[in-house]
């Protein structure tokens, strides 16, 4: 039942992600981070199997992080997203491969736009205004089809998202409780509060 | 027992219980398509039977006339849709006796409808196609699915090759995906040579790219009461079947050599 | 290969080819994206189109990106079309017996050297090539392409009628199919120049 959201702005990219970590029908945690900051403009919410999931971000990250320190800049969003989408790729075809679906947020600092890529475990990469993960996507695509707008202020982007969680809450079977909320915009990558 | 240890135990088969299925249905692939015009229809189908790779003949009629008016394709299962037609033309023949009369065009298809239902849980395979002339004297296709959902159109492709055939009508007949020049529209029925032309493309390209197709060409062309014989003049291969002269509907059969391989 | 949906078509012209894909990404029923072009430039005046499972789609996009760079440095010239054809089927075949689910379409124009003549080619997963001389398609919709293609298409077009017979051809196809739509992008490849157009499709 793991949901994630994510819809682009005028100049910025928000994901929600829900907080519980289940293991068959028992909610283990309620205050799960499953969005990862992975560099000052760049995020990546992340569901699948248990284990895979964090394990796959952490090396993201690490990473990412490492090619920081070795070129002295970040990868802007595109060609990270691209990355990422290799490593999934290339992980399918080995002898264990990572199951872990993602939804990666960035803002380009260089040509000051947001960006957002539907990840899955096949390493199939979309390049959308507005995407979702989960049994979630099956209702809150439909809200966004009718209510994104790409020139949207935070101030509505947020509306859309509260209208997106809203929904899952009605509709979906088990409750996800509180959603973690992160921003990325020309001021970076931080968490915010619906 | 002592028997029984004697072997090692790979030789040992306990007596299981087996299970035998019959399965009572084929496909004998073929593609049939018809198509309604003003004051006429079209009702067209290969004559190849297959099963599998193997042809079991070039020649089985998938096209049958019920009344002067009224003619049935059936596609699928080929011993389904025989039994299928022999039972309509029975129901029809009855009626016939009963009313002085032949059934209307809209009252058999709907006796379609209820003749498939009927065996909702132990369906005829088949794919029917109904066409003719309505008693208002337009020309009328009725499509309909094994289990008796139909409906009225102006054109279907049924069978093996109907996902071949169907977009190409969709362009064709209804203009799908085509704007009318400025001020001009597109017209609602073909004129009948267009039609035949239209048929006959659509055959030799399903022939062209599906194994289950070809043979030969089988089409009927009905015409409504008093219609002349506009486009039909100059056609090959076009034999009458009703009494030339009648004044009621008349009834035509085009053949026409496909590719045999 | 019905993962994904798309499906892409290449035709032959009067000195020119043709070839589209339509633009939905799906996952199962689901439509992801419909900004997913599957037609890719080789060289000036070769493009390839991929159908299938999109993570392999953009995976071979990489790989033949750089195999191609790799025989221009070393050869120190483009691409002939025949040869990268060759190319794309040894690529997939080296993957025999655990395949890239994608069905390759190449279309482009020979190089003047070799006369500037039209060139399409098919293969399927392993790479076994279809050299047709009139049009090759692939993808869920392709029995709808077979179809139509076979009752619109006709010999020695011209670039614009070619570009009326290939965007008809392919939006009737796909209208008839669930997964595959959701507009198209059309290339017109001729000696002297690449024409590329999107077109508006249902968005059913």
């Amino acid at each position: 039942m793991e949901c994630q959201v994510a819809l682009t702005g005028k100049g910025y990219v928000l994901v929600a992600a829900d907080t519980v970590a289940a293991r068959s029908i028992v909610k283990m945690k309620h205050d799960e981070d499953k969005i990862k900051v992975l560099g000052s403009h760049l995020l990546m919410s992340y569901s699948g199997e248990p284990g895979d999931t964090v394990q796959f971000a952490e090396y993201i990250e690490r990473n990412l992080r490492l090619h920081q320190i070795r070129y002295l800049q970040p990868l802007r969003p595109s060609p990270a997203a691209a990355w990422i989408r290799r490593q999934l790729a290339d992980s399918l075809r080995s002898r264990s491969p990572y199951s872990v679906n993602l939804l990666v947020g960035g803002y380009d600092i260089a040509t000051s736009e947001p960006h957002l890529y539907w990840v899955d475990y096949l390493g199939t990469l979309a390049h959308v205004p507005y995407a979702a993960q989960g049994y979630g996507s099956y209702f809150v695509l439909s809200l966004l089809d009718r209510y994104h707008n790409p020139e949207a202020t935070l101030e509505e982007g947020i509306e859309t998202l509260k209208r997106c969680i809203a929904e899952m809450e009605k509709r979906l079977i088990v409750g996800l409780g509180k959603f973690k909320v992160k921003i990325v915009d020309k001021d970076g990558a931080r968490e915010i509060e619906l | 027992m002592s028997d029984l240890m004697a072997h090692p135990y790979h030789q040992y088969h306990p007596q299981q219980p087996q299970q035998r299925q019959f399965n009572p249905y084929t496909e004998n692939g073929g593609t049939i398509l018809a198509i309604a015009g003003a004051d006429f229809s079209v009702i067209a189908g290969d004559t190849r039977q297959s099963e599998g790779y193997s042809i079991q003949t070039r020649y089985a009629p998938k096209v049958f006339k019920l009344t002067d008016k009224a003619v049935l394709a059936v596609n699928g299962f080929a011993a389904d849709g025989n039994m299928f037609v022999k039972k309509v033309k029975q129901r029809l023949e009855w009626y016939r006796h009963a009313h002085s009369k032949d059934m209307p065009l809209r009252a058999i298809a709907r006796m379609i409808q209820t003749m498939l239902y009927a065996q909702r849980f132990f369906p005829y395979y088949v794919y029917n196609i109904l066409g003719g002339i309505e008693e208002d004297g337009t020309g009328a296709v009725y499509s309909f699915d094994p289990v008796g959902s139909y409906e009225r159109e102006a054109c279907r492709a049924a069978g093996a090759a109907s996902a071949l055939v169907q977009p190409f009508l969709d362009n064709q007949i209804y203009f799908k995906n085509q704007t009318p020049a400025l001020g001009s529209a597109h017209p609602t029925h073909l004129p009948l040579r267009h039609v035949v032309e239209l048929v006959i493309d659509s055959f030799t390209g399903a022939t062209e790219r599906h194994i289950e197709v070809g043979d030969s060409l089988e089409m009927y062309i009905v015409l409504a009461r008093g219609r002349s014989l506009q486009g039909l003049e100059g056609l090959k291969d076009v034999r009458e079947l009703s009494t030339p002269g009648s004044n009621g509907e008349r009834l035509f059969v085009l053949r026409k050599p496909l590719k045999r391989d | 290969m019905q993962i994904n949906g798309g499906s892409v078509i290449a035709m032959v012209g009067k000195n020119c080819v043709a070839i589209a894909s339509d633009l939905r990404l799906g996952n199962q029923a689901l439509t992801v994206a419909t900004n997913f072009e599957k037609v890719f430039p080789v060289t000036d005046r070769i493009y390839l189109g991929m159908a299938g499972l999109a993570t392999d789609v953009l995976t071979l996009r990489e790989r033949f990106r750089f195999r191609v760079n790799m025989y221009t440095i070393k050869e120190e010239r483009e691409i002939e079309p025949e040869t990268f054809a060759h190319l794309v089927s040894s690529t997939l075949y080296e993957r025999r017996f655990g395949p890239y689910f994608i069905e390759p379409i190449i279309a482009g124009i020979t190089s003047p050297a070799k006369g500037s003549k039209p060139f399409i080619a098919g293969a399927d997963l392993i790479g076994c090539l279809n050299f047709a001389k009139d049009f090759v398609v692939v993808g869920t919709a392709s029995d709808e392409l077979f179809g139509i293609a076979e009752g619109l298409w006709e010999p020695d077009l011209e670039p614009e009628d070619l570009f009326e017979t290939i965007s008809q051809t392919f939006l009737n196809a796909v209208d008839r199919d669930a997964f595959s739509g959701w507009g198209a992008i059309v290339h017109i490849i001729t000696p002297e120049k690449v024409i590329t157009r999107k077109l508006q499709a249902r968005m059913d």
